[in-house]
């Protein structure tokens, strides 16, 4: 009898001590930099993500070039012909070699697009008559000044935007709307996702060692770093330490910087960063858990950022109204009006889910769009859809409005 | 006994509680905005406007002179108006108020660097549009400072160049344009918006002080300190630009234009009249008045103005030619931007806390 109750605390303190060897042992630091090495070789590979944010630079630019033709645009976005054969669209060869496009990965996520075609072929096919309306409505009118119901050029400072007859510089509706259908989607909805990470043999090719034929990293090594790709890997950005060219680019990493910049929400970026380095090393380990609990951070921060900056926008281009600057204000809601385009892609953390449904994200783009778009649109209804976007999210319109 | 202590321990907790906001608008409440208003309308902006259409007429004779007697002579008389008149502008500037605001002024008539490849295909295009803001930068001091100094090699060449059918049309155009767009707008402060201005003289987002100050400051920042200084001393992209000078065609004239627009500050903010005559209540009278300190609870308006003496030292080392002046010893440009700046925090966060006026400008986005 004494000799039980002797040894059931014995075994216990066992059972503990053997407990906290166990978690040190398999204590997982965040790396400082994103540089993963096996057998001295670099495993850290997203040149796809990066060649898809260069030709979305390069449509950028093209999409205010005047020289340029609906087909040539539309070219750039799909990177064929309109007849599916090979076309050179870009001025940058090794783009025009490339056999990836920006429209193939366009509301493509496994997730949320993988048996919700419909919705997907709308997207491709919102963003496409966008570019051609920058050229069918736009152009012929670049040399007029805009008015209610016109197209034409209108001053934001000294700069010369160029509105559809409802005051959208369909330039800004088409770039802001790809941060989120293909770099939200494709990071938070694809390669984050235990979906995509698991798939087939990657579990066991990853606790094995399997490497990719040819290559130094495993399949679900390589899956990661396409989503720090999407952000981080901007073209001419550094790589491997993503805070020193934090805000590069014209795309998600920019706006990443912008948000971070905002006193209410410094330190965004850097949380983000430190998730993708830890969920990489996880990996590494072959800590599954741990890995999907920074898939999470991700995601519940990059939905917060894109919220965030939709609110920005529609909270700045109100104020550009009331002081009576057309431009400033048109330019705001351009930008506004394609970021409330990404609020679709946005994943709520720990589920399955968005935070915003079709019908919603359509109702806020009706809202916009109505009777003659920015030109008399009221004060009430950006303050709506801004309170909207906030309520979901653990912000206030005031303080992501300025 | 103890309940009355609580009582008294409360109330002393809510005097504490409100007497910041009411010592603010005890003290901002008995200045006279409306004389002050008069005094900038009267004796300062009104003035300066019409110096400014007197020297545009002054362009507009030169120019006639010249078109009709292309003489070496006649050229240097041109160059000499547009220099005047490029220099009264800079007393003008500042006013982006009434009228101005709402046309755009500043846009049409100095937006730098110029673009001079659009300026060549306007002067052989048929259906040339001043008013759209793609053009902004093919007009105004800017594009006569290419066209006057710049379009060809050497004087001989530009003397020829000026003699050419379109070309001459072109410069007429842009001539026309700016004393159009300035008569309009003298006009309009001389029958209508000189009282509006004085009779706005509220402390409302929207009263005419909180707008002129911030008119004021906004072309402090961006226009003087960015522009002129900071961007050519690559304050902005972190090496150093020489062509984005004003005037850099006549480069050698970009540190008068500077001196110029930064004497039209000083004197905005200390009350001294356009005719430099008189002086009246201005800022820095509002500021002694309410006794405003800074950070240091040193008189604001002596520290401002103090401040400002240490610009005017920093630039007695610059060359007349920015150009010049960042080419071979930008070290001196960028301490005459440091001594700028440092009058920034003094005006943007001192000043106008104690003016209780809010800042309605912000960075640009740029994008």
């Amino acid at each position: 009898m004494t000799s039980k109750i002797l040894i059931i605390p014995t075994l216990l303190l066992l059972f503990l001590s053997a407990c906290t060897d166990n978690t040190l042992d398999v204590q997982i630091e965040t790396p400082i930099s994103y540089e993963f090495t096996r057998d001295g070789n670099s495993t850290v590979s997203f040149s796809g993500q990066t060649t898809r944010i260069s030709m979305a630079e390069e449509l950028s630019s093209a999409l205010l070039n005047f020289d340029k033709s609906a087909a040539s645009l539309i070219e750039m976005y799909a990177n064929e012909t309109a007849a599916g054969a090979d076309a050179d669209p870009f001025l940058s060869a090794e783009l025009n070699a490339s056999t990836k496009s920006i429209r193939s990965k366009v509301a493509a996520s496994h997730d949320f697009f993988y048996s919700n075609q419909v919705e997907a072929a709308s997207i491709k096919m919102d963003i496409e008559s966008w570019i051609s309306a920058q050229i069918t409505e736009v152009f012929p009118h670049k040399d007029q000044l805009a008015a209610l119901g016109t197209a034409g050029q209108i001053a934001d400072g000294s700069t010369a935007r160029y509105v559809s007859a409802k005051g959208l510089e369909y330039n800004q509706a088409v770039l802001k709307s790809l941060i989120g259908a293909l770099m939200v989607d494709q990071m938070l909805n694809n390669y984050l996702s235990t979906s995509v990470l698991d798939e087939a043999s990657n579990i066991s090719d990853n606790d094995n060692g399997v490497l990719v034929d040819g290559q130094s990293y495993t399949t679900m090594e390589h899956k990661w770093d396409e989503a720090y790709g999407y952000l981080y890997g901007t073209p001419g950005a550094n790589y491997t330490d993503a805070m020193e060219t934090l805000g590069s680019g014209s795309f998600l990493n920019k706006y990443l910087g912008r948000v971070d910049g905002d006193a209410d929400f410094s330190g965004i970026a850097q949380d983000i960063y430190d998730a993708l380095k830890l969920g990489r090393a996880a990996i590494v380990a072959k800590d599954y858990d741990l890995r999907d609990a920074q898939a999470n951070i991700i995601r519940e921060k990059i939905s917060k950022v894109i919220a965030v900056r939709t609110v920005y926008y529609l909270q700045q281009g109100k104020i550009a109204k009331a002081n009576d600057d057309l431009g400033g204000a048109f330019h705001d809601l351009s930008e506004g009006f394609g970021f409330v385009y990404c609020l679709r892609f946005l994943r709520i953390p720990n589920s399955e889910a968005a935070y915003f449904s079709r019908t919603e994200v359509d109702n806020f783009i009706e809202l916009l769009s109505a009777g003659n778009g920015f030109w008399d649109i009221e004060d009430a209804t950006l303050d709506q859809i801004s309170a909207d976007i906030a309520a979901k999210f653990d912000f206030t319109v005031e303080q992501a409005g300025s | 006994m103890f309940k009355k202590t609580s009582i008294l321990l409360c109330l002393f907790l809510t005097c504490f509680a409100c007497s910041d906001p009411m010592e603010t608008s005890m003290f901002t409440d008995n200045f006279d905005r409306a004389e002050m208003l008069e005094f900038w309308a009267d004796d300062i902006i009104i003035p300066a406007f019409q110096s400014y259409a007197e020297n545009l007429d002054g362009l507009d004779q030169a120019a006639s002179s010249f078109f009709t007697d292309a003489t070496a002579t006649n050229l240097e008389g041109f160059r000499s108006a547009w220099l005047a008149a490029y220099l009264a502008w800079q007393e003008v500037s500042l006013f982006d108020i009434g009228k101005a605001e709402e046309l755009g002024l500043r846009n049409f008539t100095n937006i730098y660097p110029t673009n001079t490849d659009l300026i060549l295909s306007n002067i052989s295009s048929q259906d040339l549009n001043l008013e759209l803001p793609s053009n902004f930068s093919a007009q105004g001091f800017p594009a006569l400072d290419y066209m006057l100094f710049g379009i060809e090699e050497d004087d001989a060449l530009i003397l020829a160049r000026l003699t050419e059918e379109n070309v001459v049309q072109y410069v007429q155009t842009l001539i026309d344009r700016l004393i159009d767009l300035n008569a309009s707008v003298l006009l309009d402060w001389e029958e209508n918006f000189r009282d509006e201005f004085i009779a706005n003289a509220g402390s409302s987002a929207t009263a005419s002080t909180d707008k002129m100050v911030n008119d004021f400051l906004f072309y402090y920042e961006r226009f003087v300190r960015a522009s002129k200084v900071g961007i050519p001393a690559g304050i902005f992209s972190g090496s150093t630009e020489a062509e984005l000078v004003e005037a850099r065609y006549a480069d050698i004239y970009s540190k008068e234009l500077f001196e110029r627009s930064f004497l039209s500050v000083k004197n905005f903010f200390r009350g001294i009249s356009f005719d430099r005559t008189q002086e009246g209540n201005s800022l820095e009278d509002y500021l002694d008045h309410i006794r405003a300190t800074n950070g240091l609870e040193l008189d604001l308006a002596n520290s401002i103005i103090s401040q400002w003496d240490s610009v005017d030292s920093a630039l007695t080392e610059l060359s007349p030619s920015f150009a010049n002046q960042v080419t071979t010893d930008n070290t001196k440009m960028l301490a005459l931007y440091d001594e700028m700046q440092k009058a920034v925090p003094l005006l943007k966060v001192d000043m106008l806390s104690a003016l209780n006026i809010q800042v309605d400008f912000v960075d640009a986005d740029g994008d």
